[in-house]
């Protein structure tokens, strides 16, 4: 083996990672400090991103966070505007709320839809708008294969929201080719997350739900991390609208 | 710190290794840490390909003769095969027929290679148990037929449709026995395989791809390094588009 030989490097990359705070999102951060990017912490939750970035790799590169509700257009554009140019972003903060569609208000689907499917593309638009993103660069949604891939009782609001980022992503990966610039997305099945809501639903049903799953499991942050940094690094140049099914073959049959 | 996309320690089967995306799949394994056993029936390029790649760290890479259309031929691949960690069905051919003129010969013969071989190779492996707990299988299908059709290439894209299905059907029946299945489906790759196009008909093409350009091998065999890793273990039954963004407009 060639010692230092590995296509999926992310050094001499910056990498900006919403949701950075827990889950998914710090898992990606951490995984992509340990290949060498230079991470851009973003999160509602200054704790939890603190926390984060005392996990990260490579702490001489100065990895940075920033403390901004998704939500507020102005906030998000505050926060572009101090940016570095970075060659990555992993959208990937998200909400989830299970809600029977007869009891589904307007008031919690656009709260759910702002996080979701609103803020990443705010935040691509101003990444865009203000030179942000270098060329070549890679955008990475963490869409679901819930809604994309398979539907579930009461999870109408989250299904659709992750829809729309696939309909977006889709649209961005043609609209923003031409820059040099891609877009997939990661669609994971369940993954043991603190989104996973153990308060909505008992760990006696989640592991009935496990034998869905023909790997028997649900996923680990990790998996979808890596699949996240496969996307973002130079091994998958030639991808451009793929949406990467990470769900332990759950939609199969 | 252990690279986590690392092929260390696994062994890979790959077929239709002399050339093209095989060729470059075993390159790039190798130099991930794999040792791999290559097959093609084409003997000669296949030994230049074998003697071209960095030694294993245990155990040497081999390359095996075969023609996979033959059955008895399939039997004996796997018998010489040690345990394996990953295979890669890779080996296909293609060729441009409009319908009113496929005959039966080129449909069996395209069938075989692309469709057949691979299940049968599967099969017998699977039989044999030679893929290892944990293992990990990708196909090379296509984004034609599964994604997108175009004129002329009907037989082919039947036989990548073919593919999967089967690699679901795969994935669905072994995972409980921890061993993963998905495919890679890439569009127009530069390979000998679109050699029946002229210049003019591959620039032309081109502007079908919002990246402007056709794939290079690697970057499919960086698809099927990702599914053959650790990385890729909550993976199973998954197509991985590799296409340039071709099949988005």
């Amino acid at each position: 083996m060639t010692d230092n030989y590995n296509p999926y490097s992310l050094v001499g990359k910056t990498i900006l990672v919403t949701g950075a705070g827990s889950g998914i999102g710090r898992a990606t951060a951490i995984e992509a400090s340990r290949l060498g990017g230079r991470i851009i912490l973003v999160d509602i939750n200054e704790a939890g991103i603190v926390e984060t970035k005392g996990m990260l790799d490579g702490q001489e590169l100065e990895h940075l966070y920033y403390v901004v509700d998704l939500c507020d257009e102005s906030a998000i554009d505050a926060m572009v505007k101090e940016l570095p140019v970075i060659n990555g972003c992993s959208n990937n903060a998200g909400i989830t709320k299970l809600t029977p569609i007869q009891f589904i208000t307007a008031e919690e689907m656009e709260r759910i839809h702002k996080v979701n499917l609103i803020a990443p593309m705010l935040l691509t638009k101003y990444l865009l708008k203000r030179k942000k993103l270098s060329r070549p660069a890679s955008i990475v949604f963490t869409a679901s294969a819930g809604g994309v891939f398979v539907a579930s009782p009461g999870n109408a609001v989250y299904a659709t929201s992750k829809c729309g980022v696939d309909g977006y992503m889709r649209t961005a990966a043609l609209e923003l080719a031409p820059k040099g610039i891609r877009c997939n997305s990661v669609n994971p099945g369940m993954v043991e997350t603190p989104l996973i809501n153990r308060g909505q639903v008992t760990a006696e049903q989640h592991e009935k739900d496990k034998e869905n799953y023909p790997l028997g499991r649900y996923g680990k942050p990790e998996d979808v991390a890596l699949a996240t940094i496969y996307l973002l690094s130079d091994a998958s140049s030639w991808m451009t609208g793929t949406a990467l099914k990470i769900d332990g073959g759950l939609t199969l049959k | 710190m252990k690279n986590p996309f690392s092929l260390q320690g696994k062994t890979v089967l790959i077929t239709g290794a002399a050339g093209g995306i095989g060729s470059e799949t075993a390159k790039i394994l190798t130099e991930l840490g794999a040792r791999v056993i290559l097959t093609d029936i084409r003997e000669e390029p296949l030994n230049l390909v074998l003697e071209s790649l960095v030694p294993p760290s245990e155990g040497s890479h081999l390359a095996i003769k075969a023609d996979l259309t033959n059955e008895e031929d399939i039997n004996n691949l796997v018998v010489a095969c040690p345990n394996i960690d990953g295979l890669v069905c890779n080996a296909g051919v293609m060729k441009l027929t409009p319908v009113p003129f496929i005959s039966e010969t080129e449909l069996k013969r395209i069938q075989s290679i692309n469709l057949n071989a691979p299940i049968l190779l599967t099969k017998s492996l699977l039989r044999k148990k030679k893929i290892q707990k944990g293992g990990s299988i990708v196909f090379t299908a296509s984004a034609a037929g599964v994604y997108r059709v175009s004129i002329g290439n009907s037989i082919y894209a039947t036989t990548k449709c073919g593919i999967d299905a089967f690699m679901r059907t795969v994935a669905l029946e072994m995972g409980p026995k921890g061993i993963r299945c998905n495919s890679v489906n890439p569009g127009m790759v530069e390979t000998a395989l679109i050699g029946s196009f002229t210049e003019e008909e591959k620039e032309k093409e081109k502007l079908n791809y919002p990246l402007r350009r056709f794939a290079k091998p690697e970057d499919i065999a960086y698809g099927i390094a990702y599914l053959l890793s650790d990385a890729s273990s909550f993976v199973t039954g998954t197509a991985l588009k590799i296409d340039g963004g071709m099949t988005l407009g």
